[in-house]
């Protein structure tokens, strides 16, 4: 934790440097000919060969203790390019004539009038090791692994808990990461991309910032959920996309391929993404949203399948139960699905072997579904954890801590983790909550944002994720 | 998801999902678990991993770009129905798709194909162009500074502009100073420069994905992965 004062010493250097870079743009226009272009040198002032003090200006006061992030992303080129605003919109006109020749190639330096991003990290993925303590949560704003400890709990009035270890930055491999796994005995650190990448990384439990990967496995897939047996040193991935379970060796790093294969129509795999393993009654669990179609595979499922044109699909979501050691075009033993199950848009799962449950996060049903591991069709949670004072909303991911007997839960919905008894139902307040940002602060849920529309009807901005 | 397109005139958007292979339609005030209003889908369709499509609300069709084809749709299409064209090519791996109404033109980002440098270029078809249609011209090359797609494109037909994100040529999958959007002209030809840069080289954008046009206040919208942000410039050049 950083105290106030000292934030504010820096902030006000950073405000200085801010103002002279202000002073920089002012002088410079924000618009200038590529070299070679043919655009003639601009006339006006340029900047001398030292910066220049224009202006000071005081700080807010600022009260509590807090502590800034120290993004991982590109954020903070944003945060600075951020305070140049309007500053070149002025002379944006003056090149318009000079650029309709086709000859004539501009750079324009102007920075952006608006940003709508999220400056707290979004919690996805999480799991604990109780015997350490030790609480690993995933970012997938500001592509980040956070450590925190078990036992923290970010009080009423605090702008958000700080982490004792921060992983992130281009040398990780590590960007939407929205599986993580500790290791119980050397307490490394296993980390899913999802949709971007196909790294698998691994970090020792001395990692920490924008380091290289201790290890890391090339999935053959964007990996969507992720478990571990560790009785049989296996790693377990779910390929949304490719609708497969891939089975590596626990170790498996570069370009080592899967020992075997779930994959196939008569799985009943329609867009997994959650995966659980139940080594007590050797099942595996797989939580699937619905969004189905139809895959052409070579003879031995050894490859990445490619979609048969027009076979897509909406089915309903489902968690199919497979044996452990399924593997090829192998039907489930038993499909949990129906209306009955509210199954809606099922993220990651775990398994409670001792008291044969298992633990969804129910993401668009702002809920986590627990049933039992004997379930089958269309049957109701056997609990539900769900409502207002449980602060559960769009959870992406659950982790259970047997020992201490607690459920934890990512609610990717508000900049939160929460920790309930394990035995809780109905709409219960959670025990501890780790947040990332202002309790009052919006999450504004983007995500990857591939494409942007503009209604024009509105003036709203439209943003897929 | 990794396309959406808007259509003023009849109020309504348009996404892809690849996974489910359809195209949804959802009314512009749609809001919160809310079911379209229109669903494409089925063996008619050929939709495979449908990613990026563009709506021309002149001639009421929606276009969808596939990997290795373009599909066009009626824009009122509904169920299992079949295309009403289909461009395909063994040249055509196409990125994207913007309709120019004013010249009546289709203006496909394609990447390249082969083992050579990845490196990609605008392809001009006439609008109903479909089958093994030639392009009318193709925008590519060093100097054009076409590289890499990043995502959806756009077009501005009253002034011809074609507006688009590029990676750069680094291979860089999680950030890179390379990226930009550029904004080249509908009747360029060849290895053309762009007319405008904005965001990057070296500039504010890190992975950049989508972009829109707010032609009333002249503004360029843009998404970022890396900074998972949409940024809004003013760039009244293009309007």
């Amino acid at each position: 934790m950083i105290r106030a004062s000292r934030i504010a010493r820096t902030t006000g250097l950073l405000a200085v440097l801010v103002v002279a870079a202000l002073g920089f743009i002012l002088v410079n226009p924000g618009i200038r000919p590529r070299p070679g272009s043919g655009f003639a040198e601009s006339s006006e002032r340029r900047p001398k060969a030292s910066r220049q003090l224009v202006s000071i200006q005081p700080m807010m006061p600022m009260g509590g203790e807090m502590c800034e992030w120290a993004p991982a992303s590109g954020f903070a080129r944003l945060a600075a390019s951020w305070h140049g605003v309007r500053t070149a919109q002025s002379v944006s006109a003056r090149i318009v004539s000079a650029a309709a020749d086709s000859d004539v190639s501009v750079e324009i330096s102007r920075p952006p009038l608006r940003v709508i991003s999220d400056r707290n990290p979004l919690f996805s993925a999480i799991a604990i090791e109780p015997e350490s303590g030790m609480l690993m949560v995933t970012d997938q704003n500001l592509f980040q692994l956070l450590e925190f400890n078990r036992l923290d709990n970010t009080p009423p009035h605090a702008r958000m808990t700080e982490p004792k270890r921060v992983i992130g930055g281009p040398l990780t491999k590590a960007e939407m990461m929205c599986a993580v796994y500790i290791d119980p005995r050397t307490k490394e650190v296993y980390v899913g991309n999802g949709d971007t990448q196909r790294w698998l990384p691994v970090f020792s439990k001395d990692a920490r910032g924008n380091v290289q990967p201790d290890r890391f496995l090339k999935v053959e897939g964007a990996v969507a959920g992720m478990a571990v047996d560790e009785q049989r040193q296996e790693l377990f991935v779910t390929i949304e996309a490719d609708k497969m379970v891939l089975v590596y060796k626990k170790t498996a790093s570069g370009n080592d391929r899967p020992i075997r294969r779930l994959a196939g129509e008569a799985t009943q795999l329609e867009g997994p993404r959650g995966i659980a393993l139940d080594t007590k009654r050797n099942l595996l669990f797989v939580s699937n949203t619905g969004n189905a179609h139809s895959l052409k595979y070579d003879a031995d499922i050894t490859k990445s399948p490619v979609q048969i044109p027009g076979t897509g699909r909406f089915e309903p979501a489902s968690i199919t139960v497979h044996s452990l050691d399924a593997q090829g075009n192998t039907a489930p033993l038993r499909i949990i699905e129906g209306p009955n199950t509210q199954l809606n848009v099922p993220a990651l799962m775990a398994v409670d072997e001792e008291r044969g449950e298992l633990y969804v996060a129910n993401n668009t049903g702002h809920s986590v579904l627990v049933f039992k591991v004997t379930d089958s069709g269309d049957v109701k949670p056997a609990r539900i954890i769900k409502g207002p004072k449980s602060g559960i909303k769009h959870p992406s991911a659950v982790a259970l801590d047997l020992k201490n007997r607690e459920l934890w839960v990512t609610n990717f919905g508000n900049h939160t983790a929460t920790v309930y008894p394990l035995t809780a139902n109905g709409d219960v307040a959670p025990r501890r909550t780790i947040r990332s940002g202002p309790a009052d602060e919006v999450n504004l849920l983007i995500g990857n944002p591939g494409a942007v529309g503009y209604d024009s009807r509105r003036e709203e901005i439209l943003v897929p994720n | 998801m990794h396309g959406i397109a808007y259509n003023e005139v009849h109020d309504e958007f348009y996404i892809p999902t690849p996974l489910s292979q359809a195209i949804l339609t959802f009314r512009g005030a749609a809001n919160g678990e809310e079911a379209p209003i229109r669903v494409i889908q089925g063996p008619l369709t050929q939709l495979d991993e449908p990613q990026r499509l563009a709506i021309d609300p002149v001639h009421n069709e929606i276009v969808i770009a596939q990997d290795r084809n373009v599909l066009v749709f009626r824009r009122d299409a509904n169920g299992n129905e079949a295309p009403l064209r289909k461009l395909t090519g063994r040249d055509l791996r196409p990125y994207g798709a913007a309709v120019d109404t004013v010249r009546n033109l289709l203006v496909i980002p394609s990447e390249s194909t082969g083992s050579g440098p990845d490196r990609g270029k605008f392809l001009i078809f006439d609008r109903t162009a479909s089958g093994e249609a030639k392009p009318l011209r193709v925008i590519g090359g060093d100097k054009s500074m076409i590289s890499r797609f990043s995502g959806p494109m756009a077009v501005y037909p009253p002034t011809g502009k074609i507006i688009a994100g590029m990676r750069g040529e680094t291979g860089a999958e999680l950030a890179t100073d390379e990226c930009f959007v550029g904004v080249w002209n509908i009747t360029d030809n060849g290895d053309v420069p762009p007319h405008y840069t904005i965001g990057g080289p070296k500039g504010v954008l890190q992975m950049v994905r989508g972009v829109a046009l707010n032609a009333k206040h002249k503004e360029l919208i843009v998404t970022d992965k890396r900074l998972n942000a949409v940024l809004t410039f003013y760039f009244p050049e293009i309007f």
